[in-house]
């Protein structure tokens, strides 16, 4: 995840400060990736170096706030311009434990399918019990993570059943 | 039986349960085993959902659920009625009072309105016209119906007939609902509709078995039973809502 980014994203609406980045930024994407503060001024640091963001005149210390520069709209615009690479893929342990379980015999991979489809199904209900119960209106950004969320557990548990029945057919 | 404050509380026999019921179909070395045997127990109010590959056992589960095929092992019953001590008629009685089904077709009557559809089954069942279409009109209003109760099945969206067909699974005393790919033919918005309003009605008391591929719509579900050849390998509830630990994806 880009924090980077992420902080020229916000500063693009209005000059903040490095605490009010953090909670701007939790809030609007759910609560879920919480941001260190730490992390907030040393991303500031580095973007200030770049010459993506300057300190408004005035003020210091934490209260600072920062304001973002022609460059950086240009680097934000770069990142929105860019679709988000998805190949090759992030290393998937479990794809990585199922296909070794497989070409190894080190284990029994429709075990491992079976335990990993109950818990994914597990994570799949509270997803749509959290859905339930969102409030589409003010929760908006929470509402469309869960949709991420559910629709990858669900090609999930597409990909282990496809998985139990090609070795099935395999061991048939 | 357990106590609370003193007083000895019976717990609620289960709408549906199978006793290690199974089917053969077949004899002797050609005998194929379509399903068990299985012990499975679904509670009034339960909205429970089955999944597993082709030819694992969901459809014979839903058919001895729906007496409408005899189990050849173990015991089916309905709100406590052994169906297989049951006459032919008294099982078909029991079929249209308690069970209603909602296929992926649907099989609504394209002659009829949305509100005769539904009447149907009560009027089948010998109800007097006017109270049948009183507690058909009555089923569609809880599945926000009522205002198109008059218009036929080909004047209705597909997200519509599937509102009509949950009216008609839970008209009047019905209060089992045996679903089998009800939300195949619909988009995954107007599926994931059809996966509230059932939620609902079993918050209102009403008991839903879905059958389905989807693992998102299963996820509806208080329970999910996985079958594989027949037996039911698996089984997972919906985390309460006391659980507060937020949801996270793989990172």
């Amino acid at each position: 995840m880009s924090v980077r980014h992420s902080l020229l994203a916000i500063l693009a609406e209005r000059p903040a400060h490095g605490y009010g980045l953090k909670s701007r930024f939790e809030r609007d994407t759910a609560g879920i990736w919480p941001l260190n503060v730490g992390q907030v001024y040393t991303t500031l640091a580095r973007l200030e170096r770049d010459g993506l963001v300057v300190p408004r005149d005035d003020g210091g210390g934490a209260r600072q706030e920062w304001r973002i520069t022609k460059p950086g709209r240009a680097a934000l615009a770069a990142w929105y311009d860019a679709p988000v690479a998805g190949d090759p893929p992030e290393r998937d342990e479990l794809a990585i434990k199922i296909l070794l379980a497989v070409a190894t015999r080190s284990a029994d991979a429709g075990r491992i399918l079976q335990n990993q489809r109950t818990a994914t199904m597990r994570r799949l209900q509270e997803y749509t019990r959290h859905r339930r119960e969102a409030d589409p209106e003010r929760e908006l950004p929470w509402i469309l993570l869960l949709d991420a969320f559910t629709l990858k557990a669900e090609a999930e548990i597409k990909w282990l059943d496809r998985c139990e029945a090609r070795l099935g057919r395999r061991s048939g | 039986m357990s106590e609370v404050d003193g007083q000895a509380i019976e717990p609620q026999p289960p709408i549906l349960s199978f006793e290690d019921a199974g089917r053969v179909h077949g004899t002797g070395p050609k005998a194929v085993r379509a399903l068990g045997p299985v012990r499975i127990d679904v509670r009034a109010g339960e909205f429970v959902a089955v999944m597993g590959p082709s030819g694992s056992g969901k459809s014979t589960l839903l058919s001895l659920a729906g007496a409408l095929d005899q189990p050849t092992d173990g015991t089916v019953r309905v709100q406590g009625w052994d169906l297989s001590t049951l006459s032919a008629g008294a099982r078909a009685a029991l079929r249209r009072r308690t069970i209603g089904f909602v296929f992926q077709d649907l099989n609504l009557l394209p002659g009829l309105t949305a509100l005769e559809n539904v009447a149907l089954p009560l009027e089948l069942d010998g109800c007097p016209l006017r109270e049948a279409r009183e507690e058909a009109l009555g089923s569609l209003e809880r599945v926000q119906m009522d205002r198109l109760a008059h218009r036929f099945p080909d004047d209705l969206s597909g997200g519509e007939q599937q509102r009509v067909a949950v009216a008609r699974a839970f008209v009047g005393p019905r209060a089992l609902m045996l679903a089998d790919e009800p939300t195949g033919a619909l988009d995954s918005v107007t599926g994931e509709m059809v996966m509230r309003l059932l939620r609902k009605q079993c918050d209102a008391g009403r008991t839903v078995v879905l059958v389905t591929h989807d693992a998102s719509h299963a996820s509806w579900a208080d329970r999910v039973l996985f079958l594989k050849d027949g037996l039911v390998v698996d089984e997972t509830r919906t985390p309460s809502a006391s659980s507060t630990a937020t949801p996270l994806p793989d990172a």
